[in-house]
């Protein structure tokens, strides 16, 4: 419920295309980072077995707000290996929301600033 | 009377006007700037924090299609395909949803005769005409923003706002008629809390008014960021519901 009401407070519309309660754990190699509006989105390979890849859709909060958390938009780029705890989608597509990611240099981001607190 | 008591009079006057419009200047607290939502949290001054809203209590006729608008809600947001808002196809709010989306900040721009909001989601405008007669409601081209007049009561910056379309959403998507008016009264609280009490008064849709309240804190330095939609990959199937696109690779 604390992280309903937290990404509530950092998305502009409904967040409920996502399954905030099955978090999923992404490792993976970034192909995009897109630095835009209404959201940001991190494109993610993510090796599966026997050498299969999948591919994956992280939505991300707006630049904005991604800023008031400590990202910049040069973070991620072609190639950067992540860790990402994503919420997924309901209908069962590659895409999901991003709870929090360790990015190369090992920093901890979240998708906003923590518990909206200022 | 003298000539040279004439002029004298006549310099006494103007003086004296000059330091009513200065003084008056001066009393009015200064807006200028960037502000965020204040959401208090952990030790913050419950001061500080807005009152809570009044009650929204909507005539019989609009009450039952707004609670099964709202049921229908929450059933599509648990199957997971939510109702679209408007800003999923990254329609800016309006008047009054505008004043606080998210944590996004808004910025206060005074200038003479007017006071320009500017806001970071969806980079929306408003302006504040100060100190001018506000239109009869027919006379105002419904809008997103209406038309804003505002004036200054002692500390406090009272704004008046109508001509919303009936289609802009309002505090908590209640539905709202052409006779919609927005009376808002923002005052500092604190040096660098600014609250901003919003009354909406719909004699067609509401049973009374009712008033929320804003809180932001200022953001001392703070450079807004731009926010143009040209990546919007959510999008919105026949029936309304929202969706995201996916990439295969």
């Amino acid at each position: 419920m604390i992280h309903a009401l937290l990404l509530a407070g950092l998305l502009h519309h409904s967040f409920a295309m996502f399954d905030t309660t099955k978090p999923v754990t992404l490792v993976g190699t970034v192909t995009a980072f897109e630095w835009t509006n209404p959201h940001a989105y991190i494109e993610l390979d993510v090796a599966g077995e026997a050498g299969a890849v999948k591919h994956w859709t992280i939505e991300l909060g707006s630049p904005s707000i991604l800023q008031q958390a400590g990202w910049k938009f040069k973070d991620l780029k072609f190639g950067d290996k992540v860790t990402a705890v994503v919420s997924p989608l309901k209908s069962g597509q590659s895409g999901a929301l991003l709870s929090r990611i360790t990015m190369p240099d090992g920093r901890v981001l979240t998708n906003g600033p923590v518990g909206g607190r200022q | 009377m003298t000539r040279a008591k004439g002029i004298g009079l006549r310099a006494g006057v103007v003086s004296a006007v000059v330091l009513a419009a200065v003084t008056s200047l001066a009393q009015t607290p200064d807006l200028t700037g960037v502000w965020a939502p204040y959401r208090g949290g952990r030790g913050a001054d419950p001061k500080l924090a807005p009152p809570p809203a009044t009650p929204l209590v909507l005539k019989p006729q609009y009450a039952a299609p707004f609670d099964a608008k709202r049921k229908a809600e929450t059933e599509a947001a648990t199957k997971g395909e939510p109702i679209a808002s408007g800003a999923v196809a990254c329609v800016p709010y309006g008047m009054p949803r505008m004043m606080q989306v998210a944590l996004y900040p808004i910025e206060i721009l005074p200038t003479p005769g007017q006071i320009t909001i500017v806001t970071e989601a969806f980079s929306e405008v408003r302006r504040v005409f100060m100190n001018v007669p506000q239109l009869p409601m027919g006379d105002v081209p419904p809008g997103f923003y209406g038309r804003s007049v505002g004036k200054w009561d002692g500390d406090t910056l009272v704004v008046d706002t109508v001509g919303l379309k009936t289609t802009v959403p309002s505090y908590q998507n209640m539905p709202h008629s052409d006779q919609l008016r927005i009376t808002e009264r923002l005052h500092l609280i604190t040096k660098d809390i600014l609250h901003d009490t919003i009354t909406l008064d719909d004699p067609v849709v509401l049973e009374k008014p009712m008033t929320y309240t804003l809180a932001y804190r200022r953001m001392p330095g703070y450079e807004m960021v731009e926010f143009v939609c040209d990546n919007n990959r959510e999008f919105i199937d026949e029936k309304g519901g929202t969706h995201l696109k996916v990439r295969d690779r």
